[in-house]
C-alpha cells in the first residue's frame, strides 16, 4: 500500500518552499478553523469592542456634538488608544490569543497530532503565530477602527473634513498600525513564553509589569519591552499626569522606522527563541494541572 | 548508515528517564519488517518506547533510527511513520472526515489527493458511514478506530499501534487483526503493543518482551524460547501411570517440579533442561516400557514464555 | 440453591462528625499549598508589612526610641485612616494570594473530573465549596484582618483613653477584611470553576480588577461620569465601601486627566462628576457574588452533558 502516496511524494520532497508554504496555510486555518468563532473567546471580542460601544453611547447621546471641541475627542481617543487599547486591551486580549495556541492543545491533550505531522516544528511555530497574529490583528484592528469612525462620526461635516482633508487618515492609518504591531509584538513574547514555561501566567504578570514600569530603567533596557516602541509611534500625545505619565512619556525620541524595526526585532527574537526551543519540546500531558 | 539500519528500525543503548522515574533503560533493539509485538504489563515502558521511536519524547541516552532518519527530524520521519498513540483526544467538534483531512492537509496532499486518502482510510476500518458526524458523539470503538485510520491515512511504511485493540468489539479486533497481519505481509513494519498475548501472538513474527523498562527478551517466538533455556520448561506427558513416571524423574535434579493433573493421567513436568528430559523419557519407553500417550511442551506461546520472564501471569483469554 | 458465605462486613466504626466533615478538604487543600515553597515563603513575606506597622505604631508612642533613633516628633498619626492603610495593603496581597491559590483549588478537580469522586461520597455541593472557600478564609484572615487587629490591640495597649475613642474601628477592620475577603474567593473560586484552567483563572482574575479598573476609567472619561467605576470592583470596594467603613472621606471619583470637560455657557462652573453611591457600590457587590454563586451551582456537577 506504500505505492499509493508516492505521486504526491514526488513534489512535496522536491520542492520545499512550496510544500512549507502549503503547510503553513494548512495550519492558520486549522487554528482559524478552530479558535476563532468559539464561546470561549467571547471575552476577547468584548476587549476588543468594548470601546466601541462606549464611543457609540456616546455619539447618540450628543448628535451632531455641538457642544464638544474635535481636538478635545482627538485627544480623548488618543488617550483611549493607548491607555486602554495598547495597555490593557490588547495586552490581555493578545495574551489569551497566543497562550491559547499551544497550552491549549496540551490542555486538550491534541498537541501530538502536529507533533506527528511531517512538518518541521518551527512551521508549527510560525503557523500558529501567522494565525494568532491574523486573529488579534483583525479584532483589535476593528475596534481600533470603528470607535475612531464614531468619534468623528458625530461630528458630522466637520469630523469629515478632519478625517479626509486633515490629518485623521494618516492618524487611523498609524494606530492601525501600532495596533497591529502590538499583536506581534506581545503575541510573539507570549507564544514564547507559553512554550518555554509550565505556566506563562507568571511570567506574563511579570512582563505587565515590566512593560508598565520600564520608562523609569535606563535606555538600553527600555529597549527590551514592546511598549518603549509603541510609546514612539502614536500619532497624537495623550493629555498625562500623575502615574499615568510614566505610561505615557517618551523619554528620548526614537525615529519611526528605528522603532518599528526594533519591535520586529524583537518579535523575531521571541520567535527564534521559540523556534529553538520547540525542537526539543516533549510531548508530556500527564503533569499539567 | 549502513544498508541494514536503512529498513529497520534501531535502538542503540536507549535510556529514558522522566526525572528520577525510569522510562526505559539500556534498550538495543532491531526491529525488521513485519509484525512485532511489544509486550508488557502496565508501566513497563511500551508506550515509552513508541514515543521515542516517533519523536515525541526524546532519549536521555542513546541513539534511535527508524530506517535511518533520527526521531528529531520529524519533517522526514512522519513521512515514512504513522502513530496512533493511547491518547485518546481529539481537536474540538470536528467530523471524523475532517479529523483525517485536516491532518493529511498537513503532509501537503492538495484537495484531491486528501479526500482520495482520507476515503481510502475510513473505508479500511469501514468508518465512511459515521465520518460526517462529530468525533465527540463517536463511542470508544469508534474512536479507536478513527485514529486508526489517521494513522494509515498518509500510507506510511512503519505504523506504530499503542494497544490498538483496546475497546474493539470481537469483529473489529479480528478485522483489525487482518488489517495489521496484511500489511505485515505487505512488507511493513507493523508494530504494535499489548498486555493481551493471546491476542497478538498469533500475528506477530516478532515479540519485544518488556518488563519494568528492561528488554527481557527479543525475537521469533521459538527463539525466544531457546534464548530463555536457563529457565525451567512446562512440559506435558499424558500417560497411564502419571504417579510412577512422577517418582523416577524426581530423582533427577534437572527436574524442578512435577505436578500431577487433576484426572490422574497427566503430569506436569518443569525442568531447566529438555533435552536431558526427553531421553530420559525415552529411556523410560524403551526399558521400564511405560504407556505414554503424548508429550507436549506446555509453553511454546508467548504466554508462558511470559510468565517465565516477568514472573507474573500473563492474561489468558 | 445458592449458598453465600457471609464474610463481608460493612464498616460500622465510629464516623467523624458529618458537620465538620468538609473541613477534610481545607485541611488537604492547606497542606498541599504549603508543600510548595515558593508559597510558604510568600505567605511569611507579606507578614513584613504588618511588622513594620507595628513599629511605626510602637515609635509613634514611644519618645525614647524615637530619641534613640534620632527621628523629629512623632512620626505618624495613628488614626482610622491608618487602619485602612494597611488594610488596604495587606488586602492586595491577599489579592495575589488568592490569584495564585485560588485557581488550583478547584480547577484541577474539574479538570481531571474528580468531582464524581467527591460526590459520591456523603459529601453535598455546598460542603465542597465551604471546604475550598474554608482554605481562602483561612489564610487571607491570617494575613489581613486578624493581624490588623492585633496592631489595633497593640495601639489600645499603647495609648491610654484611645480604645474608647475608637473601639469601633476593631468592627471594620473586621467587616472590611471580610467583605474583601469573600469576593476575591468566591471570584476566584467562581472564574476557575467556568475556565478549568488554573492559570487561565489566575489570569482572568487579574484581568477583573485591571481590566476593569481601566474600562471605568475610560467609560468615565469619554462620557464624563463616573458610572464607569460600577465596572470597577477594586474602586467599589476599596473607594466606596471601605471609606465609609472608617468613617474616612470618600476617594475622589472621576479624578481622570483625560475626562472629557464639559462645554458650559460662560459664567457657569462644571462640576465633578458625583461619586458613586454607597447602595450602589454595595448592590454591584452582590450582585457579582451571586452570580459567582449561580456560576459554582452551574458547573459544580457531578456529571455534565457534553454538548455536540
Ligand atoms: N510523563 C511521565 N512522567 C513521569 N513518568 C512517566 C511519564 N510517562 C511514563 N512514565 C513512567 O514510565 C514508566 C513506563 O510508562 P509507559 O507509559 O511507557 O508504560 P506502558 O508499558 O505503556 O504501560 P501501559 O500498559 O499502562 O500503557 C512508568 O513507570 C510510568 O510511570
Ligand atoms: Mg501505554
Amino acid at each position: 500500500m506504500n505505492q499509493a502516496g508516492t505521486g504526491a511524494h514526488m513534489w512535496i520532497t522536491s520542492q520545499p518552499w512550496r510544500l512549507w508554504g502549503h503547510q503553513i496555510m494548512a495550519i492558520v486555518r486549522q487554528e482559524l478553523k478552530h479558535n476563532f468563532f468559539t464561546r470561549r473567546g467571547t471575552w476577547i471580542y468584548l476587549l476588543a469592542f468594548g470601546p466601541v460601544v462606549v464611543f457609540a453611547i456616546d455619539a447618540i447621546q450628543t448628535p451632531g456634538c455641538a457642544p464638544c471641541s474635535l481636538d478635545e475627542d482627538t485627544s480623548l481617543f488618543a488617550a483611549t488608544f493607548q491607555l486602554y487599547y495598547m495597555r490593557f486591551g490588547i495586552f490581555f486580549g493578545v495574551m489569551g490569543i497566543f497562550a491559547w495556541l499551544f497550552r491549549g492543545q496540551v490542555v486538550q491533550r491534541t498537541l501530538h497530532y502536529a507533533f506527528l505531522a511531517p512538518l518541521r516544528r518551527e512551521l508549527l511555530v510560525i503557523g500558529k503565530f501567522l494565525a494568532g497574529a491574523l486573529m488579534a490583528i483583525v479584532l483589535f484592528g476593528a475596534g481600533v477602527l470603528l470607535s475612531f469612525s464614531l468619534v468623528y462620526w458625530h461630528f458630522a461635516a466637520r469630523g469629515y473634513d478632519y478625517v479626509f482633508h486633515g490629518p485623521g487618515l494618516h492618524q487611523l492609518a498609524v494606530y492601525l498600525g501600532v495596533t497591529a504591531l502590538a499583536c506581534i509584538g506581545y503575541g510573539a513574547i507570549f507564544l514564547t513564553l507559553t512554550i518555554i514555561f509550565k505556566n506563562p501566567i507568571i511570567p506574563g504578570i511579570a512582563m505587565l509589569g515590566w512593560e508598565t514600569f520600564s520608562g523609569i530603567f535606563p535606555a538600553m533596557l527600555q529597549r527590551l519591552s514592546v511598549s518603549f516602541y509603541l510609546k514612539h509611534l502614536s500619532p497624537v500625545s495623550a493629555p498625562s499626569d500623575g502615574i499615568l505619565a510614566l505610561l505615557t512619556v517618551v523619554t528620548e525620541p526614537v525615529a519611526v522606522w528605528a522603532a518599528v524595526l526594533g519591535l520586529l526585532l524583537l518579535a523575531a527574537a521571541a520567535l527564534a527563541l521559540a523556534c529553538a526551543r520547540i525542537r526539543t519540546l516533549e510531548i508530556s500531558y500527564s503533569s499539567e494541572q | 548508515m549502513s544498508g541494514q539500519a536503512q529498513n529497520r528500525i534501531v535502538f542503540e543503548n536507549v535510556s529514558k528517564f522522566y526525572g528520577e522515574v525510569l522510562g526505559v533503560n539500556r534498550v538495543n533493539l532491531l526491529l525488521s519488517a513485519g509484525v512485532t509485538s511489544l509486550v508488557g504489563p502496565n508501566g513497563s515502558g511500551k508506550t515509552t518506547l513508541m514515543n521515542l521511536m516517533t519523536g515525541l519524547i526524546r532519549p536521555t541516552n542513546g541513539a534511535i533510527s527508524v530506517l535511518g532518519i533520527a526521531p528529531s527530524e520529524p519533517e522526514k520521519l512522519a513521512r515514512v511513520v504513522g502513530y496512533c498513540t493511547q491518547f485518546d483526544s481529539f481537536p474540538p467538534s470536528v467530523t471524523g472526515r475532517e479529523f483525517i483531512q485536516d491532518w493529511l492537509r498537513l503532509h501537503g496532499f492538495n484537495h484531491q489527493e486528501t479526500s482520495r486518502l482520507a476515503e481510502d482510510a475510513l473505508a479500511r476500518v469501514e468508518l465512511t458511514e459515521a465520518a460526517g458526524r462529530k468525533i465527540a458523539g463517536y463511542s470508544k470503538g469508534m474512536r479507536q478506530r478513527i485514529r486508526l485510520a489517521q494513522a494509515i491515512s498518509h500510507h506510511p511504511t512503519v505504523l506504530i499501534l499503542d494497544e490498538p485493540l483496546n475497546g474493539l468489539d470481537p469483529k473489529a479486533r479480528a478485522a483489525s487483526m487482518a488489517l495489521f497481519e496484511a500489511l505485515g505481509k505487505e512488507g511493513m513494519h507493523v508494530v504494535i503493543s499489548s498486555h493481551i498475548l493471546h491476542e497478538v501472538d498469533r500475528i506477530s513474527d516478532e515479540v519485544v518482551l518488556i518488563s519494568s523498562g528492561y528488554i527481557v527478551a527479543e525475537g521469533k517466538i521459538p527463539d525466544v524460547r531457546t534464548e530463555v533455556k536457563e529457565h525451567p520448561m512446562q512440559i506435558l506427558v499424558r500417560c497411564s501411570q502419571p504417579g510412577m513416571l512422577a517418582s523416577r524423574v524426581f530423582a533427577q535434579n534437572h527436574v524442578v517440579e512435577a505436578k500431577l493433573q487433576n484426572d490422574g493421567r497427566g503430569i506436569l513436568i518443569r525442568t531447566t533442561n529438555a533435552d536431558e528430559f526427553y531421553s530420559l523419557l525415552n529411556r523410560l519407553i524403551v526399558e521400564d516400557g511405560m504407556q505414554i500417550e503424548t508429550v507436549a511442551p506446555a509453553d511454546d506461546d508467548v504466554n508462558s514464555v511470559y510468565q517465565y520472564l516477568i514472573g507474573s501471569d500473563g492474561e489468558r483469554i | 440453591m445458592a449458598v453465600y458465605k457471609r464474610t463481608y462486613r460493612r464498616y460500622d466504626g465510629p464516623l467523624t462528625p458529618q458537620w465538620s466533615r468538609f473541613l477534610v478538604l481545607t485541611r488537604y487543600s492547606l497542606y498541599t499549598l504549603f508543600d510548595s515553597r515558593p508559597f510558604t515563603a510568600f505567605v511569611v513575606l507579606s507578614a513584613i508589612p504588618l511588622l513594620l506597622s507595628g513599629v511605626l505604631i510602637y515609635l509613634s508612642h514611644s519618645p525614647m526610641a524615637r530619641t534613640l533613633l534620632q527621628l523629629p516628633g512623632p512620626i505618624i498619626k495613628i488614626d482610622p485612616k491608618f487602619f485602612r492603610q494597611v488594610l488596604l495593603n495587606q488586602g492586595w496581597l491577599a489579592f495575589l494570594m488568592t490569584a495564585w491559590a485560588g485557581p488550583g483549588l478547584v480547577a484541577p478537580d474539574l479538570a481531571n473530573q474528580a468531582l464524581p469522586l467527591y460526590l459520591s461520597r456523603p459529601f453535598s455541593r455546598a460542603e465542597y465549596v465551604l471546604g475550598k472557600m474554608g482554605v481562602l478564609f483561612l489564610l487571607l484572615s491570617a494575613i489581613t484582618w486578624l493581624p490588623v487587629l492585633l496592631l489595633f490591640g497593640l495601639q489600645a495597649g499603647l495609648e491610654a483613653g484611645w480604645f474608647k475613642e475608637n473601639y469601633w474601628i476593631m468592627g471594620s477592620i473586621f467587616l472590611a477584611g471580610m467583605l474583601w475577603i469573600s469576593v476575591i474567593s468566591l471570584l476566584s473560586l467562581a472564574i476557575s470553576a467556568w475556565v478549568r484552567w488554573r492559570m487561565v483563572a489566575s489570569a482572568f482574575l487579574f484581568g477583573i480588577f485591571f481590566v476593569g479598573a481601566a474600562f471605568a476609567n475610560m467609560i468615565n472619561g469619554i462620557l464624563n461620569t463616573s458610572w464607569g467605576h460600577l465596572l470597577n470592583l477594586g474602586h467599589l470596594i476599596f473607594g466606596v465601601i471601605w471609606p465609609k467603613l472608617f468613617r474616612v472621606a470618600v476617594d475622589a471619583a472621576g479624578a481622570n486627566p483625560h475626562a472629557r470637560r464639559p462645554h458650559l455657557p460662560p459664567g457657569m462652573v462644571a462640576l465633578a462628576p458625583l461619586p458613586i453611591p454607597l447602595w450602589q457600590a454595595c448592590m454591584v457587590v452582590v450582585v457579582a457574588c451571586a452570580v459567582c454563586l449561580l456560576l459554582l451551582n452551574r458547573r459544580l456537577r457531578a456529571r455534565e452533558v457534553v454538548r455536540g
